[in-house]
């Protein structure tokens, strides 16, 4: 039992880390904590299910799709919503994100309604059985594609030119402006690939969850636990600090009580913000006067 | 020596109220007590729910708009005075207005409670806190069926003073309306208070205000505390409106409406609060025949507002009538 829970929770948790990586990538590069971005994931699943269910697409075409069209979802959030503020304070910013991942909530709403959404099975290999353990294949494929996604953004980042500039324009946005760097088309880039990374957790899990309006926002405050435990604003902390969740999550389900899985994550945010606000990997945060 | 004396004002000045804005303030008052005459049941209880959400307001705008700290625990406030006063009428068997003492001192806790974690986080990280607190807080009423009665709702009954029973949508008017009152002026009088000042300069600077020699961690809680205070209380008379609570009517969706009646209203604004909660309120008893419509309208509203409007709908009305700047911002 005990492997198992493990081996579901890092599937669970490879999830969280995925939205936690997308919204980490936005706070380094804009300094902006996004309240709306369980709506990217959200809105991965839905347009997935628009293209598969009513445009007719097969799964992996729709998939491409839906990450593409999320993709410009976020760079159109940048340019028309966030942009114009300029350089409002962060409460007014993050007021904005929480307007607008209701906007996406309602507009699901409104097409829906209160229905709750089946998506079609899309794989159907039966599951693995590795000495009474079983492993399915939905449950692999989410773990094998985060990590794919998570090195493939780790070597982009550290590794290519593109990268490096991205990592100038977050570390300095005036300097690398002053050196010719478009900091506009470069935060625009990192909105749309935040979204484009929730909407790639959202399109995995579609096929073995239900879908409705309200999906988002769960997911969300686990991605927001993730965050805090790994240390808000390290990369790398929020991958782990996902699967923490998700393992450590699935074993208080297992060991403790079913209720519990619900609210281990909110746990988890109160504790460490309270006892060690920077988390597993975050570095203190020092006042300037 | 004398001179000197006699051009220094002794405290702060107060300008005898003149006859005409005696009768302002006269008609004021009758033009409050008139509702229940012209309208039927319906409408006076969209007008009731104006009052309560008015009052929410009000109590939320303590924090966000006066201290300017982003926190999400307004909806747990809500749901902490609603159910305290209905636990306490159901399980302790106290009448409305008995029940309303442990409702404040619960709910004043409640905010003290969350104002001390706002000691230690800023910004984000008080964001998260106060709205996983709002979860968890569900999560205990789904969860703590023995006193809440679990996601099935807890009934509540009528409130009932010296024999007398609030029954009715007209009588409930009147009862809301004493309270919202004593409470909105209460608030109204604090803020002009050294305490609310100190709230708003912790606003502008923190440490600045610190260097003044006023302690932001009292600053802090205190607003806090009274926040949760005027909102647990509005929570009551929510409890009381509706006749019977549920976890569900303390969710993200009951959040957004208080965020968007403060943000809409004018953050800073007892009376953009109340301008917030009239224009709010009634709209999604208008649309609640369309799904989704609610969201969709308080967001853009919101979108439009942060874009365009930081001092929202009270902002507007100060520069349609600039006779009211003088008023609404004088000291």
């Amino acid at each position: 039992m005990f492997v198992q829970l493990i081996l579901s929770g890092v599937a669970q948790g490879s999830i969280y880390a995925l939205v936690a990586l997308g919204m980490t990538a936005l706070f380094r590069a804009t300094t902006i904590v996004n309240f709306g971005h369980g709506e990217f994931f959200m809105g991965g699943a839905f347009v997935l299910y628009v293209m598969i269910n009513v445009v007719g697409l097969p799964f992996l075409p729709g998939a491409l799709l839906a990450i593409v069209v999320m993709f410009l979802v976020g760079m159109t959030i940048e340019r028309v919503l966030i942009r114009p503020m300029g350089l409002a304070p962060h409460i007014a910013l993050a007021m904005m994100t929480v307007a607008f991942s209701f906007l996406f909530r309602g507009i699901a709403r409104a097409f829906w309604g209160r229905e709750v959404l089946p998506m079609p099975a899309v794989f159907s290999f039966p599951p693995i059985d590795v000495a009474g353990v079983i492993i399915t294949t939905q449950d692999l494929l989410i773990t094998g594609m985060t990590l794919f996604f998570v090195v493939l953004f780790f070597i982009f980042f550290q590794r290519t030119n593109l990268g490096r500039i991205a990592q100038a324009a977050s570390a300095n946005p005036r300097g690398a402006s002053l050196v010719g760097i478009n900091v506009n088309l470069f935060h625009g880039t990192m909105w749309g690939v935040a979204a484009g990374l929730g909407a790639i957790a959202g399109i995995l899990v579609a096929p073995i969850t239900l879908l409705y309006p309200d999906m988002g926002a769960l997911i969300l405050i686990k991605a927001f636990a993730a965050m805090t435990l790994g240390g808000f604003g390290n990369l790398g902390g929020a991958v782990v600090g996902g699967l923490l969740i998700g393992i450590l999550e699935q074993l208080s389900g297992g060991y403790l009580s079913t209720a519990l899985i619900d609210i281990f994550a909110y746990l988890v945010i109160i504790a460490v913000l309270l006892i060690r606000p920077a988390g597993l990997f975050g570095i203190r945060e020092s006042q300037r006067v | 020596m004398s001179d000197l004396q006699a051009t220094l004002p002794a405290g702060p000045v107060r300008r005898p109220a003149s006859a005409k804005r005696w009768l302002v303030r006269l008609a004021i008052a009758v033009l409050l007590l008139l509702p229940p005459v012209f309208s039927n049941d319906y409408v006076q209880y969209v007008v009731n729910l104006i009052v309560v959400y008015a009052l929410v307001a009000v109590g939320f705008n303590v924090v966000l708009g006066y201290l300017g700290q982003l926190a999400f625990a307004n909806a747990a406030f809500f749901g902490i005075g609603a159910y305290t006063c209905g636990i306490s009428m159901v399980h302790l068997g106290l009448p409305f207005w008995a029940a309303l003492v442990p409702t404040g001192i619960v709910s004043l806790a409640a905010g003290a409670l969350v104002g001390l974690p706002a000691l230690r986080l800023k910004g984000y990280y008080l964001a998260i806190v106060t709205l996983v607190l709002g979860e968890l807080m569900r999560w205990s009423y789904i969860h703590g069926d023995v006193l809440t009665a679990g996601s099935s709702g807890l009934g509540i009954p009528p409130a009932t003073a010296a024999g007398f029973t609030f029954g009715t949508e007209d009588e409930k008017y009147y009862l809301f309306l004493l309270v919202a009152a004593v409470m909105i002026w209460a608030t109204n009088n604090i803020i002009r208070s050294r305490i609310g000042r100190s709230w708003v300069a912790i606003r502008e600077n923190e440490l600045a205000t610190a260097a003044l020699g006023m302690s932001p961690a009292v600053g802090k809680v205190t607003a806090f505390a009274w926040s949760g205070f005027v909102v647990g209380i509005a929570g009551a008379l929510f409890a009381i409106l509706i006749g019977r609570i549920a976890p569900e009517s303390f969710n993200l969706h009951q959040l957004l409406l208080h965020f968007a009646i403060v943000m809409i209203g004018g953050l800073g604004s007892i009376l953009g609060s109340i301008l917030g909660a009239i224009v709010l309120t009634a709209a999604p008893e208008v649309l609640r025949n369309f799904p989704g419509m609610e969201e969709i309208v308080f967001s853009l509203l919101l979108i439009g507002v942060l874009l365009f409007m930081p001092r929202g709908l009270q902002g507007v009305l100060v520069g349609w009538f600039p006779r009211l700047r003088e008023r609404l911002y004088r000291e």
